[in-house]
């Protein structure tokens, strides 16, 4: 214990003890999580090509949105593997479905259900009515209303500065051609073409005429892109495709 | 000997010292409030009134915010500048300045981080919600927080450091070093508010639970654990229980909090071998934590009578004993079987709360009550009101933790459980009926807390305007004289 | 240095801060150390089993705690301790697994005729209907399956626009179904509009203008079209999923919900007007086939067929 007199009388020395007794725990447990081998599970499509891609125009921007309205303080995107979980949500969620989320929005909390696998669930138009007013279609439901959506007129007009900012942080958008041909290998020429970031508004204006959630083809609202995104959610892997142990074997 | 108030405010800088004071009361009540109303919104949906900037989604991390860092934040501030100048007998360091700096730096950060998230400006990253130029401005309050911590220390009129110093040293270094790499994102633009982060998925939750539980590790807890160690030992008039048992505790606590990050992970697509390394690590937490309890409650010895005629005394021990609790219950919390159920549910708000409520709010209204007296020189407007806020705040919060056991472990037990057939028993939606009485107890809970903070503001109140009116009492007697 | 309590007479540390602030010296106590040593010890038998510490590119797998499932084609796969394989070891030795599987099993055999019939077989039929029908259906068709006018189609009447046999059921639920009729505003005139309604009412003998039905069944069965989807009898066609006019039971037009014959004629002249678009999603690619067949015999089971 006499030791410890020469740390409590020594600003120096305590505050470098503490930085190294801090720092261990992290650089152990993150560090390795970049470069240790089945951390992110490589899922690929009967083709071979990778089966997660990033988020179309559309699709980000109503992530942007999913942010925004802060609905992970009340839905996971997370399923455990549980056979409740399996049973009520689908298949667990796998490392590599979220390995372009940035931030990742697993969330901590399930106020409502667990929304990984809510893409092709239901309905655009179930979307629509339940965002607007859930209580319309779910009585008992304690979600918010959120009618402003609907109203809103979506902006898109910095959508190509969002994709250049994800891709510096290593999402795989293409600006060119280079980039262009490495995605039509990686994710096939349909996704490569939703990927490229100069037609970022022709992408974004055609997935959203195709929905058209609202009624008014000349109208792209926040509810088109924030349904989008759900849509999306969770459909990338054809489990049906794959035996479990693809997936157990990465851990 | 005793200070006079002209005395102390030479020797020592209080003036800042009553600033974050009253904001953190102000923080307090707004963010409580808050929650009062969020808890409502979950019972009453009509209570988002369809306006986009109070629905539940947006206004829960104005009240998680408000609390942690507009109230504890300041509470920390203040009691971490008071008991450093008083530890080391010296003034603080950075003249009016660089205190005053920090003051308005980082009340201003909160200010527009919260109101950004009425308007939907978040990262949508748990207690890390700002974003990226109030992240900056943050960091860069912090780094003057440090020098002017440090360079007191430095200055002391002491050979030692005291305890409560260590605490308060490893929380402002902890916090540093989570903040920067949590936040490290890239803005769409330098002119617009939205960022991305730097990581994706499974790394990026990592590194978000890293920060997550450490903002409870050393924000919650250890800085708190230094306001413990001064304000327990000075109203108690007794010595810390155990000089040994603080420096194991002390340097277990700050070792072992930061592997249990992945606690917040179980089960998760994160791999299993770093949500072991945290279940084992939290286990291995539980001692540590109690360490600070021992030392706490057992600094009582040879006093226990205060325990029952000093409400500032009782507001302390009970922090001491919530403290104690959810240190317990959080380990059990990490294991992995336990984990399984309680994760997702309300039995993880309830533990936060018995954390929150119950050890943070409390010793700091413990705190305050010693402390705020002797900024002003003067004695407590009314004791009486104290003792009244003890049991609105001791019956608010174990309404509020009961009720979330029940709803917790209720739909917990409801969502995973089977009938004859191997079926799903239950619909996600039922749980959510089930939960409706719960959750109106947990408002109703937080409404005896929130009356509590509001007779503690009044108490204050009173208590400054009293002693400005003795001042100038004094005043005029000497100019007469 | 040190010195002595006068109240208790344990050591302090000597060291005084702020005039009055003061340790003891005191000894960890006792039962907390052991308590410590006890929770060391048990990290350390945690760490031996589950897999934990990262060592270059891997990381301790555990000992003394596999687990052995069956893969897809049959093989037996033996693993360290990971949350993965418990589940797929869950879904296959489970309690609550066998016994559904033994079941879903029962079910996949028997016709629809004998799952009716056996009362075991109902029974898991409603208990699994109650469930997943809850958690996937219920959000449109309402818990119980009652559906909500105008959105979402009552599945416990005995009225199917897209048929109610066994097989329309399964089909509809595997694959969706659109249902599409176009909106008559801007092809037909107001007055068109407002003939037609009086013949759908008079169809299901609620209050109509006789004169103006009896012009608005030419327009059905000629001008307007309406015959090519919903027949000239206007019983409705299950392939187009177009509805029966005639059996009193509404899925759009709120009828039954109006309080005077105006608002009827209202209700179901903007079904005319703007047409119906709506969407049921295919199951197929989440719900296996004796999934779908356990659904289909509850969804059987609610209306009085
Ligand atoms: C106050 C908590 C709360 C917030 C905030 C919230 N939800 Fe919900 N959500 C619920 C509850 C409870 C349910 C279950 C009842 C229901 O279907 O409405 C639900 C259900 C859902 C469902 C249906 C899931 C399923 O599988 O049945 C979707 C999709 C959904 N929410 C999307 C969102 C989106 C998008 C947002 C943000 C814009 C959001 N929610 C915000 C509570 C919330
Ligand atoms: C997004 C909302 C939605 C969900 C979820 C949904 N349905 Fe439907 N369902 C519909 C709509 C809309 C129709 C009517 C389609 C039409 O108009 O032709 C329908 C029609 C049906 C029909 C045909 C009714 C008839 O009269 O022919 C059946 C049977 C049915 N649903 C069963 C189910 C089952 C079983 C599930 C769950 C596994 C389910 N539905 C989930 C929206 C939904
Ligand atoms: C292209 C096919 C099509 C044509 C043409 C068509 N319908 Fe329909 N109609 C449908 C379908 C399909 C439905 C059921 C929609 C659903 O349930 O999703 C329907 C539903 C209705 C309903 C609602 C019934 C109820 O139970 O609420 C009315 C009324 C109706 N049609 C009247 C007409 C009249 C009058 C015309 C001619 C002007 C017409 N329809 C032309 C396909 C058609
Ligand atoms: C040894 C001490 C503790 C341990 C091991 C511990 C462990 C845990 C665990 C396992 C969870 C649940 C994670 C999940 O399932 O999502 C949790 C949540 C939480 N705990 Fe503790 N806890 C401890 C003490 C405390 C204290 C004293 C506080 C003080 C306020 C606190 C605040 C929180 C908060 C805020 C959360 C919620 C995080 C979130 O999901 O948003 N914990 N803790
Ligand atoms: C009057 C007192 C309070 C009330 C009524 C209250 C209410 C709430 C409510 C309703 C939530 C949301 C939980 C949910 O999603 O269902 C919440 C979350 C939270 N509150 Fe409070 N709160 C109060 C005080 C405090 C205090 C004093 C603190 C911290 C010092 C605090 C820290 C938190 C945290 C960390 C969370 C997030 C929990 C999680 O994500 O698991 N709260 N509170
Ligand atoms: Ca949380
Ligand atoms: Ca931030
Ligand atoms: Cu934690």
């Amino acid at each position: 214990m006499l030791k410890h007199e020469s740390i409590e009388t020594n600003t120096g020395l305590l505050i470098v003890l503490v930085l190294v007794a801090i720092g261990i725990g992290g650089l152990v447990e993150i560090v390795p999580l970049f470069y240790i081998d089945g951390t992110v599970e490589e899922v690929k499509t009967a083709d071979g090509k990778d089966a997660i891609r990033p988020y179309t125009p559309l699709e980000l921007r109503g992530r942007d949105i999913y942010i925004r309205e802060g609905c992970y303080v009340c839905h996971s995107q997370m399923i455990r593997p549980f056979r409740d979980e399996a049973l009520r949500y689908g298949h667990y969620s796998l490392a590599a479905e979220s390995q372009y989320d940035h931030p990742f929005q697993w969330g901590s909390m399930r106020r409502g259900p667990d929304l990984a696998r809510v893409g092709k669930k239901y309905s655009n138009g179930w979307h629509v009515k339940h965002l607007t007013r859930p209580r319309s279609v779910v009585p008992t439901s304690v979600m918010p209303n959120y009618p402003w959506l609907i109203k809103n007129d979506l902006s898109y007009g910095d959508v190509k500065e969002r994709m250049l900012a994800l891709k510096k942080v290593g999402v795989p958008y293409s600006l060119t051609q280079v980039e262009f041909d490495a995605n039509v290998k990686k994710f096939g020429k349909e996704v490569a073409e939703k990927l490229d970031i100069s037609k970022a508004d022709e992408n974004l204006m055609a997935q959203a005429k195709s929905m058209n959630t609202d009624g008014d083809a000349n109208r792209i609202t926040e509810m088109e892109a924030l349904v989008a995104y759900l849509q999306v959610l969770g459909t990338m892997v054809d489990f049906k495709q794959h035996d479990e142990h693809d997936f157990i074997k990465f851990r | 000997m005793v200070h006079s108030a002209v005395g102390s405010n030479e020797q020592y800088n209080y003036d800042i010292v009553k600033k974050f004071a009253i904001a953190a009361l102000i923080w307090g009540v707004a963010g409580m409030t808050t929650g009062v109303w969020i808890a409502s919104e979950l019972t009453w949906p009509f209570l988002n009134f369809d306006i986009a900037n109070i629905t539940f989604g947006r206004l829960r991390p104005v009240h998680t915010s408000g609390v942690i860092f507009g109230f504890g934040g300041n509470a920390l501030f203040a009691t971490s500048y008071y008991v450093v100048q008083r530890t080391c007998q010296t003034r603080l360091w950075g003249g009016n300045f660089f205190p005053n700096f920090t003051f308005w730096g980082w009340n201003i950060a909160i200010l527009v981080a919260g109101i950004g998230y009425t308007f939907g400006i978040t990262q949508g990253r748990e207690y890390a919600e700002p974003e990226w130029y109030v992240d900056l401005a943050i960091a860069v309050v912090w780094v003057a927080y440090f020098l002017i911590f440090t360079m007191t220390i430095m200055r002391r009129n002491q050979p030692h450091i005291y305890v409560a110093n260590w605490f308060y040293m490893a929380f402002i270094l902890a916090t540093a070093l989570l903040h920067i790499f949590n936040n490290l994102a890239m803005p769409v633009s330098l002119t617009g508010a939205k960022s991305y982060s730097l990581f994706a998925g499974a790394q990026d939750a990592m590194t978000q639970w890293w920060y997550g539980h450490n903002a409870v590790g050393f924000f919650l807890t250890a800085a708190f654990l230094g306001m413990m160690y001064y304000f327990v030992p000075k109203q108690a008039g007794r010595p810390v229980y155990s000089y040994r048992l603080s420096i194991v505790h002390f340097w277990a606590l700050s070792f072992m909090y930061m592997w249990v990050g992945t606690h917040h992970l179980h089960w998760t697509a994160i791999p299993d071998w770093t949500s072991s390394l945290a279940a084992a690590f939290s286990i291995l937490l539980l001692m540590p934590s109690w360490g600070g309890m021992i030392n706490g409650i057992m600094t009582l010895s040879g006093a226990w009578d205060k325990l029952r005629t000093d409400p500032i005394m009782m507001f302390m021990i009970t922090a001491l004993s919530f403290y104690g609790m959810s240190t317990f219950e959080g380990p059990m919390m990490a294991l992995k079987s336990v984990n399984a159920l309680s994760h997702y549910t309300d039995w993880t708000v309830g533990h936060v709360h018995s954390g929150a409520l119950g050890w943070v709010a409390m010793i700091t209204f413990g705190s305050f009550y010693h402390m705020i007296p002797r900024l002003w020189n003067t004695k407590i407007y009314s004791v009486g009101l104290i003792k009244i806020h003890f049991f609105l705040a001791t019956i608010g919060t174990l309404l509020y933790i009961t009720s979330m056991w029940v709803s917790g472990i209720g739909q917990g037990m409801q969502l995973r459980e089977f009938d004859e057939f191997g079926n799903l028993a239950n619909t996600f939606i039922s749980t959510v009926e089930f939960m409706h009485y719960p959750l109106m107890a947990r408002a109703i809970g937080g409404m005896f807390f929130v009356s509590g903070i509001l007779l503690m503001v009044y108490n204050v109140y009173m208590t400054v305007r009293g002693a400005k009116q003795e001042d100038q009492a004094t005043a005029t007697a000497i100019s007469q004289a | 240095m040190a010195e002595k309590d006068p109240i208790t007479g344990a050591e302090t540390t000597g060291h005084v801060w702020d005039d009055t602030l003061q340790e003891f010296n005191n000894p960890l106590p006792r039962w907390w150390l052991w308590a410590f040593y006890g929770t060391i010890i048990f990290a350390l038998i945690y760490w031996t089993i589950y897999p934990s510490w990262p060592i270059g590119k891997s990381y301790l797998k555990g000992i003394g705690n596999t687990i052995t499932y069956k893969t897809d084609a049959g093989e037996e796969v033996t693993t360290h301790w990971n949350t993965r394989a418990l589940l797929q070891y869950e879904m296959q030795n489970g309690e609550a697994a066998v016994a559904q599987k033994a079941e879903l099993k029962k079910i996949d055999a028997a016709s629809y005729e004998e799952i009716a019939k056996d009362a075991d077989m109902q029974a898991f039929v409603q208990s699994f209907g109650k469930g997943i029908f809850g958690d996937y259906c219920a959000a449109c068709h309402r818990t119980g399956g009652v559906g909500v006018i105008g959105s979402y189609p009552n599945l416990t009447d005995d009225a199917w626009l897209w048929g109610g046999e066994a097989t329309d059921i399964e089909n509809t639920i595997k694959n969706g179904h659109i249902g599409n009729m176009p909106a008559h505003k801007g092809v037909l005139s107001e007055t068109e509009i407002t003939e037609l309604g009086n013949y759908v009412l008079s169809l299901s003998k609620e209050p109509s203008d006789a004169a103006l039905a009896r012009k608005g069944k030419a327009l059905f069965e000629g001008k307007g079209s309406c015959f090519a989807c919903h027949t000239k009898k206007a019983t409705g066609m299950k392939a187009l999923g177009s509805a029966n006019l005639t059996d009193q039971i509404w899925t759009i037009a709120d009828v039954k919900g109006q309080k005077s014959a105006e608002a009827e004629l209202t209700a179901v002249k903007s079904v005319i007007s703007n047409g119906v678009k709506r969407q049921m999603p295919a199951w197929k690619s989440r719900l296996d086939e004796t999934q779908i067949k356990v659904l289909v015999a509850y969804i059987r089971s609610l209306s009085s067929k």
